[in-house]
């Protein structure tokens, strides 16, 4: 019981930095009786995870960060809430994020934008900036959030902490509000490579209730190696261009060399259609989001607009009420991309270039490259409002992150040193369903690398 | 600029969205700066003809069929802004354009 006071105490002492959605009563009140009731025996007994507001919960409201869904109370929990409440774990509150995932700076969101632990003037990333907001100030060990393009890695990039997304199908989305259902997963974030790691074994495996999950066991852990000897790591050219900050680039030198000193082997690699993933992934993106925001129309749930005569326009009212600035743009371009004459020319053609982006990764993995390296975020985390006027610069903050989903592997993201106070994260990305390996790594990696020191 | 007002206009009556006047030329100049940059895609060689690709199982897998009750907390009638008698109340059907 005093597990549950104390963890609460934490969350609100974060308070100041508008991460959590959840009032302070319902979260104390909500925690106790969780505690009260949790299974002792559970693997994770007692941890409080606290839970990006995109993936449905019976305790505290689900809103995505919309006022579309303000006030909006799942009737059910989503099967990784199943897992965590079986495995003993307390659900911590929701957290705030980029309007139904869509943004990467946690700026686009209807109740707030939420702050930089360690610079207030800074963004976290997006967009489960909450959720690594929280595990980077210390009020909880380990939350959930949920990676479309980067959401979970690039925000914990820039807090510097560590955040894994499986691979495509290792985690159930049934209780993910969908936003590109092609690309979505439900990631873990840690303060290391075990917390996160230790969350993602509990809540991925089969699930009858979604049939995109694959029919496998859960992630076994994998136990830390002694080196990197026998491993084969790839470094993308593409992902080091000349452009690129030079201190990301000084911190993921070091990185690398610290990997060479523990037996990895280094080779550079080619992903020649790389420079097409980010224009690939908003058209694949919005024309999944336009479809699947469809279903948000003040009828069945949420709020809905007042003084609609008719029910198409209580539709548009409802939608052009509920739905803020990026939501409505990619709503916008999801449907240009998905109406008649335009289709070939921008939806199939998108759906092409990512069959080709997914070979480049087997092409390097048939090579007998075990894992690839790369920086996760080309900066570190940028200054609020300095992207907000302009969605293709913002977009380009993904441009590292968007290859996993677009070929559905797996990637984490831990901080590989500091620049100017703020954090870098270096990122591996794995080969489809080996999280194992790619997990053994960013363990070696994290045991060598000064992660909270100036690169 | 390749989007206009007008498109806008006719992109947002597809999505059922409502936007209003003053926002229109900010959203035409944005989403013209968004689907010029994607447009880029049409320059790149050697996709064409591949079939595109999907992650995930190879085949959908059917659950047997029988009725499994997954209960809800909540029912329709909590949820919905206006629910009556097993029904969905809505204001009556428009004219289509």
């Amino acid at each position: 019981m005093s597990e549950a006071k104390a963890a609460a105490d934490r969350l609100v002492k974060a308070k100041r930095l508008n991460a959590l959605l959840t009032p302070v009563k319902e979260l104390r009140k909500s925690l106790a009786e969780q505690a009260a009731a949790a299974r002792p025996t559970g693997v994770l007994y007692g941890m409080p995870v606290a839970v990006k507001d995109n993936i449905c919960t019976l305790e505290f409201t689900t809103t995505c960060g919309s006022k579309i869904l303000e006030g909006y109370r799942s009737p059910y929990d989503a099967t990784v809430i199943t897992k965590l409440k079986a495995a003993g774990a307390l659900i911590a509150g929701k957290t705030n994020c980029d309007e139904f995932a869509m943004g990467s700076s946690t700026e686009h969101s209807a109740y707030g934008r939420t702050l930089h632990p360690l610079d207030k003037a800074r963004v976290p990333g997006g967009s489960s900036g909450g959720s690594a907001a929280l595990v980077a100030a210390g009020a909880v060990p380990a939350a959930l959030g949920s990676d479309t393009g980067g959401s979970v890695r690039q925000p914990a990039s820039f807090c510097g902490v560590v955040g894994i997304k499986p691979t495509y199908g290792r985690v159930s989305r049934y209780g993910l509000v969908a936003f590109g259902s092609s690309l979505d997963q439900i990631g873990a974030f840690g303060r290391s490579v075990h917390d996160a790691a230790r969350v993602l074994s509990v809540i991925s495996g089969r699930d009858p209730k979604d049939a995109t999950c694959e029919d496998r066991d859960p992630l076994r852990l994998p136990t830390v190696p002694e080196s990197l000897q026998g491993f084969v790591i790839g470094l993308p050219r593409e992902y080091f261009p000349p452009d690129l900050d030079p201190a990301v680039r000084r911190a993921c030198d070091r990185a690398v060399r610290l990997m060479k000193e523990q037996g990895a082997a280094v080779r550079e690699v080619s992903l020649p259609h790389t420079q097409y993933a980010v224009p690939t992934y908003y058209v694949i993106a919005p024309a999944e989001a336009s479809s699947n925001l469809a279903r948000f129309d003040g009828v069945r749930y949420g709020p809905r607009a007042d003084g609609a005569t008719d029910v198409r326009a209580l539709y548009r009212r409802t939608r052009g009420e509920g739905f803020g600035p990026e939501v409505r743009r990619r709503i916008l371009v999801g449907t240009y991309v998905l109406s008649s004459g335009y289709y070939d020319a921008y939806y199939r053609r998108a759906q092409q270039m990512r069959a080709l982006i997914a070979q480049d990764f087997r092409n390097a993995f048939d090579r007998g490259v075990d894992l690839l390296f790369t920086p996760t975020a080309p900066t570190t985390a940028f200054k609020a409002g300095d992207k907000l006027d302009d969605p293709v610069s913002m977009y380009l903050s993904d441009i590292f992150t968007v290859t996993a989903n677009l070929a559905g592997l797996p990637a984490v993201s831990l901080p590989i040193g500091r620049v100017k106070g703020l954090p870098v994260g270096g990122q591996f990305i794995g080969q489809a369903f080996l999280e194992d390996e790619m997990l053994e790594a960013a363990y070696a990696l994290e045991r060598v690398v000064p992660g909270a020191e100036e690169a | 600029m390749s989007v206009t007002r007008d498109d806008v206009l006719r992109i947002a009556r597809l999505a059922e969205l409502e936007v209003d006047e003053e926002s229109l030329p900010a959203l035409a100049e944005q989403m013209s700066r968004i689907l010029d940059y994607v447009a880029q895609l049409s320059a790149a060689t050697g996709s064409d003809g591949l079939r595109p690709f999907v992650p995930g199982p190879d085949a959908i897998r059917f659950r047997p069929d029988e009725v499994k009750p997954w209960p809800l907390a909540a029912g329709p009638d909590e949820l919905a802004p206006a629910f009556k008698d097993g029904f969905f109340v809505v204001p009556k059907l428009g004219q289509f354009e």
